[in-house]
């Protein structure tokens, strides 16, 4: 990882857009980078992490990204470069800061990177956090290449001080995973020293003085913007269609253009610098044809943009005919790809380039061959035998209860691998927010348990204030933290109560279930591999009253795995086992699923699958004919 | 037109690492490359997979259009033929791992893993060329499963229009693993190599 | 639930559980683990999708027109009163500490120590107290086991639960006490497929007890706790007509609550049962009207018969005549049973269709 902190530039190396911003940052000064862990964020600050090793400067897991934001911006007002960066969701909780923030405006530069999720493939939704730049009157940058996420990094760092404005960058998962050549630049020096000036405060007041300072800020940008070289320009001068993009979903128009042969008669303007819009290039563009086609990744932002735009300069561009999101050309949903872009040009030129007689060969086979990949939880997963007993519990109680779910590992209590135990999945911690009403609903006549799940990282994010709420308004919550310690779904980033920070510093990890009783709530920990016992502890919580909780802790398997490994060698008796017949029904696979059983259904019996299974041996109680043995490894 | 590679499999059997050896190698050779990954719960069981895209002149996009990929190497037969409709063509080579890791519903016993002699087929008679490898028992018997990925790297270089060589990666090997784990894995490309060079269908 | 389950299940799900006439007998519990018996109320923990199934043609409830059946024993007096039986006698255990620890004359108590020390039987299945939660099935191995489970439970606990689970272990004996739904539930499991046949072998003394009605569990709690009763039940009692009083031992002493406040928590499977004394059991046992400290017993199948003359031989019981007033009340208690039972049965056929 040395070439991340190679102090001079000019040598080519092989770069994933999270590490390029991350070498973008420090190419442009940052010396405090703050964020969450979220997909597909999270490679940025591990990147800086590793680099503040060698290099003078401060990288930080925070509790949440509006801790983060703020943190950093600390550094700013202090003169000094700052970096934040997250996934779309985080961008939301750090809105309330933010809009105040851009009134206030900033000193040191700083720069809030979002990483966008399309598709939503490691993420609760798909949101577009574009729209954020115009909520906030902020400058806006897409990068479409690693090389342009380096390059905007640096430059907007230098903006974002030039006019004393936070910018944000937007990239996606197809960017931010993606690894291309990257040109390196140089390393500045980072001799920065932070000093407050008290004779300029940052406030937001007289509130329509800052506003109006705030678009006057904006119309800096939008100058500079003009005559960026992040907005190029491929094609003939009088195109037969205009293509508008931005962001990683530009890469597949020019590709797709030369190989349907029409890059002589199609117009290709990539707008790295989309919001605010530069008006002179685009009424430039604008003028060279009548229809015009819209393509990028998730919200029709810049369509609309542009549209609106188009709507003032009416007068002096004509009427167009624009396609895109709102005419229904490109789909409203999901991500962008050469197929989409493929298809939407093939219709609009009337050209015959799919494989049909390929396909048509093809698709035969495929008809019902191909099963989809179930999700689940790790062999030795607490979460579980969490969730097994939960079950139990809820079964036993028999007045329809369920989970209130929240955001981690443990969210695939949604399906089978958590029983179907969790019946709402929302944003951090509102799996407790929830439970804090419906604990409030009893005077109504509600009468079903509920039982919420809260991830220890979770907890810390967003959990707290919920859970106080509750304990303030007197409602009935049973919260189960479910402690494994680890931010586990993001890849095992430091949270207050690992013990450790980014930078590898040792800290005093923050005591959960002190942290609980302090709040004067009846406070249980229990052990999720204990199926049994922990029913039995939640039967009995859900028949008393008020703010409750339970704290199941294990270590995370995979981390279990990696330090001390697990006790038992497991096997299933052949004899014992009976399979699919009245008495079991493939109990052990079919309804407890752990991938380190296996069901063969040549033998009709189940059996161990040696390199998945770990050895926690929590299966054993399940088998109805105790046919699962432990041996404790030697 | 550049070379057009994907490498497909499930979480855990180092997809992304021989990707990045690949783009690595290419890079030293003066290539542009572009890697595009797709992983989303791929430790929990999901799929993973890799579009390299080689070129002497640009840098293209992260994803390659549809049913133009030059060479598919499927680190798993289940999760090669369900890219066979989207990337395939007549012209593909395919790598294949002949090795299943069956999927949490198919162990669960709920669905069935589909019969891998018909997976070979719909890949074989999909037009393009297929070399169907026993890979992860040649690396099992190496010693360590992980050492497949090396193995189908070695193979792919083995075919002719591939344009990168098996020296390339040994040479980028030595940034990657530890000076201890060197020997093996060059014995898991050039095993690779040999399975292809001395392949009877 | 859907049918793609198992329909065992589901048919008992929707036909028993869901329709509120579970009696907590106990028989589908522990024979596979997609139900369970928890504090009172039996479960459904997870959906079954076996294409044979036992837990329904065990079932007491599932099929209450099933008159194939065959009932044991010779027909004595006329069978729809209180069923074929060979004897009957009342009877009391000789050992008084039986006799102190048991509800009324330890008869069950003294005969289940009587086979296992003779090694007659390797395990009694019976009902035990519970601890803070439900009474439930105890498997009983020793004199002592078996007085800890002396004393009427009066409310439904799965007691067949502890039986299935006995079943597993080695293969010993069992001698298993139960309600008349209980004992029902043990003669369908002769006939159950697969596996009914060995199971049934396994039993070698059934003991039946007379059963007017059994409580909810859960309904009973609430109600004592409304009544101001919160700690652990030492014992239960419900003393002859013409007293409605249903009494309750705690460490503080007797407490009585009119009997009518108890009724509402009685089972609603409970109304349609046709069967007070048991008929499918080997032996019954119940009450002495008007003689306290005494059992009826019911002498019913040969090998009933078989065990309860070495038991008599070895001296442990005082006996005496039924009187014939006894007799008679027995009879016309049991056949206004099976008249309430079969209306009910018939309200419910009408209301369902």
């Amino acid at each position: 990882m040395t070439r991340m902190t190679q102090r001079k530039g000019g040598s080519v190396v092989l770069l994933q857009g999270n590490e390029a911003i991350a070498r973008g940052a420090l190419e442009g000064g940052a010396i405090f980078c703050a964020a969450y862990p979220g997909n597909p964020s999270s490679e940025i600050i591990e990147t800086l992490a590793e680099a503040s090793k060698d290099l003078p400067i401060y990288v930080e897991w925070s509790v949440n990204e509006k801790v983060a934001l703020e943190a950093a911006t600390a550094a700013s007002f202090t003169g000094c470069r700052a970096l934040v960066s997250m996934k779309q969701n985080g961008v939301n909780v750090t809105s309330d800061f933010l809009t105040n923030l851009t009134l206030s405006g900033t000193k040191g530069g700083i720069i809030l990177i979002s990483c966008d999720d399309p598709s939503g493939i490691s993420s609760t939704n798909e949101e577009d956090s574009r729209l954020f730049s115009r909520l906030a009157d902020i400058p806006l940058l897409e990068p479409a290449t690693p090389q342009e996420a380096l390059d905007m990094t640096k430059w907007a760092l230098e903006l974002s001080e030039k006019i004393k404005q936070i910018v944000m960058l937007r990239s996606v998962s197809r960017l931010s995973h993606t690894r291309s050549n990257v040109v390196l630049g140089n390393l500045p020096d980072f001799k920065q020293r932070p000093h407050f000036d008290v004779s300029s405060p940052f406030h937001t007041f007289p509130i329509i003085e800052k506003h109006i300072q705030r678009h006057q800020k904006l119309e800096q940008a939008r100058e500079m913007f003009e005559e960026s070289p992040f907005n190029p320009y491929r094609g003939p001068s009088k195109p037969e269609l205009l293509i508008i993009s931005s962001g990683c979903a530009w890469t597949y128009i020019g590709e797709a253009l030369d190989l349907l042969g029409l890059s002589h008669r199609v117009g290709l303007l990539k707008l790295g610098t989309t919001w605010p819009l530069p008006k002179r290039l685009l009424k430039k563009h604008l003028q060279m044809c009548d229809r015009i086609l819209f393509l990028e990744d998730v919200d029709p932002f810049l369509e609309d943009n542009v549209k609106s735009l188009a709507a003032d300069m009416g007068k002096e561009i004509g009427l167009k005919e624009f396609m895109g999101k709102a005419s229904g050309h490109v789909p409203d949903y999901g991500e962008q790809s050469p197929g989409v872009v493929m298809g939407v040009l093939g219709k609009l030129f009337d050209l015959d380039w799919e494989r049909k007689r390929y396909r048509d060969k093809v698709t035969p086979w495929e008809e019902g061959l191909i099963p989809p990949r179930e999700f689940g939880f790790c062999a030795g997963c607490p979460h579980r035998g969490s969730y097994y007993a939960i079950k139990t519990a809820l079964a036993w109680d028999g007045k329809e209860g369920f989970v209130s779910g929240d955001i981690g590992c443990y969210s695939m209590g949604l399906f089978p691998t958590g029983f179907n135990q969790v019946k709402s999945v929302h944003a951090m911690g509102s799996g407790v927010g929830l439970a804090s009403g419906y604990g409030k609903l009893e005077q109504f006549g509600f009468d079903q348990p509920v039982v919420t799940v809260c991830g220890d990282s979770t907890f810390f994010h967003a959990g707290i204030p919920a859970l106080i709420n509750a304990k303030f308004n007197a409602s009935d919550i049973l919260l189960l933290i479910l402690d494994n310690s680890a931010t586990a779904m993001t890849g095992f980033q430091p949270h207050p109560g690992t013990g450790n920070t980014a930078m590898g510093t040792p800290t005093e990890p923050v005591d959960v279930e002190a942290l609980c009783r302090s709040l004067q709530v009846h406070v249980e920990v229990g052990d999720p591999y204990d199926m049994r016992d922990t029913a039995r502890t939640l039967y009995r919580l859900m028949k008393m009253d008020g703010p409750r909780v339970l704290i199941l802790r294990r270590k995370c398997a995979l981390v279990q795995k990696r330090e001390e490994g697990f006790p038992y060698l497991m096997e299933v008796d052949q004899d014992k086992c009976l399979g699919e017949s009245c008495g079991c029904g493939r109990y052990c696979t079919r309804i407890f699923r752990c991938p380190g059983l296996i069901w063969d259904k040549e033998k009709g019996k189940a059996s161990i699958d040696e390199v998945i299974c770990v050895g926690c041996g929590i299966c054993a109680e399940i088998c109805p004919e105790k046919a699962i043995r432990m041996e404790a490894r030697i | 037109m550049p070379h057009n590679l994907i490498i497909t499999g499930v979480g855990g059997q180092g997809n992304v690492l021989a990707s990045q050896i690949v783009g690595m190698a290419a890079v030293d050779r003066e290539f542009r490359v572009t890697i595009g990954e797709t992983f989303g719960l791929s430790q929990r069981g999901g799929p993973v997979m890799s579009h390299i895209r080689l070129s002497k002149e640009k840098n293209y996009g992260p994803l390659i259009p549809p049913n133009m990929a030059h060479f598919i190497i499927g680190l798993e037969p289940l999760e090669t033929i369900r890219i066979l409709l989207e990337y395939g063509n007549e012209e593909t080579i395919f790598i294949v791992n002949s090795r299943p890791i069956y999927p949490l519903n198919v162990i669960a016993g709920d669905v069935e893993y589909p019969d891998l002699e018909k997976v070979r087929s719909a890949i074989s008679e999909s037009g393009g060329t297929l070399y169907w490898l026993d890979a992860t028992q040649r690396a099992v018997e190496m010693g360590d499963p992980i050492l497949l990925n090396m193995i189908m790297l070695g193979a792919l270089c083995g075919l002719s229009p591939f344009p990168l060589e098996i020296q390339d990666f040994k040479n980028v090997l030595k940034k990657v693993f530890a000076t201890t784990k060197l020997e093996i894995n060059y014995r898991a490309l050039d095993m690779g190599l040999k399975l292809i060079t001395e392949y009877e269908n | 639930m859907k049918a793609s389950h198992g329909i065992g299940q589901c048919e008992l799900v929707n036909k028993v559980i869901r329709q509120g006439i579970c009696v907590k007998c106990g028989a589908c519990v522990n024979l596979c683990p997609y139900f369970d018996y928890f504090d009172g109320r039996i479960v459904v923990t997870d959906e079954c999708h076996a294409d044979t199934w036992r837990c329904l043609q065990l079932c007491p409830r599932a099929d209450y027109e099933d008159t194939s059946l065959n009932k044991e024993g010779a027909a004595h007096g006329d069978g729809s009163e209180i069923g074929p039986f060979k004897e009957i006698f009342i009877a009391r255990a000789k050992d008084e500490e039986i006799r102190g620890r048991a509800q009324y004359g330890g008869f069950v108590s003294s005969f289940l120590i009587y086979t296992l020390e003779e090694r007659l039987i390797g395990a009694a299945i019976l009902t035990g107290k519970g601890n803070e939660i439900s009474p439930s099935g105890v498997i009983a191995k020793d004199r002592e086991d078996i007085l800890k489970c002396a004393g009427s439970r009066y409310t439904g606990a799965a007691g067949l639960a502890a039986f299935n689970r006995a079943i597993k272990e080695d293969g010993e004996k069992l001698a298993v006490v139960g309600l008349p739904c209980q004992m029902e539930a043990l003669a369908r499991m002769r006939r159950m497929n697969p596996d009914g046949e060995e199971r049934d072998r396994r039993v070698s003394l059934k003991i039946g007890l007379f059963c007017t009605w059994a409580l909810d569990y859960r309904k009973l709690q609430n109600y004592l706790k409304t009544a101001g009763i919160d700690g652990s039940i030492l014992k239960y009692d419900i003393p002859p007509p013409p007293a409605q009083i249903f009494h309750v031992q705690t460490e503080q002493g007797w407490q009585a609550f009119p009997l009518d406040d108890v009724r509402p928590s009685i089972q609603e499977g409970c109304s349609l049962c046709q069967d007070m004394t048991a008929e499918w059991a080997d032996i019954s046992v119940g009450t002495v009207e008007g003689i306290e400290g005494w059992n009826t017993v019911v002498v019913r199948s040969e090998r009933g018969s078989q065990l309860l003359s070495g038991f008599i031989e070895a001296g442990h019981l005082e006996m005496r005549e039924l009187p014939e007033e006894n007799l008679a009340h027995l009879k016309e208690a049991s056949r206004n049973k099976r008249k309430r039972g079969n209306s009910a049965k018939k309200e419910r056929r009408r209301k369902s269709s």
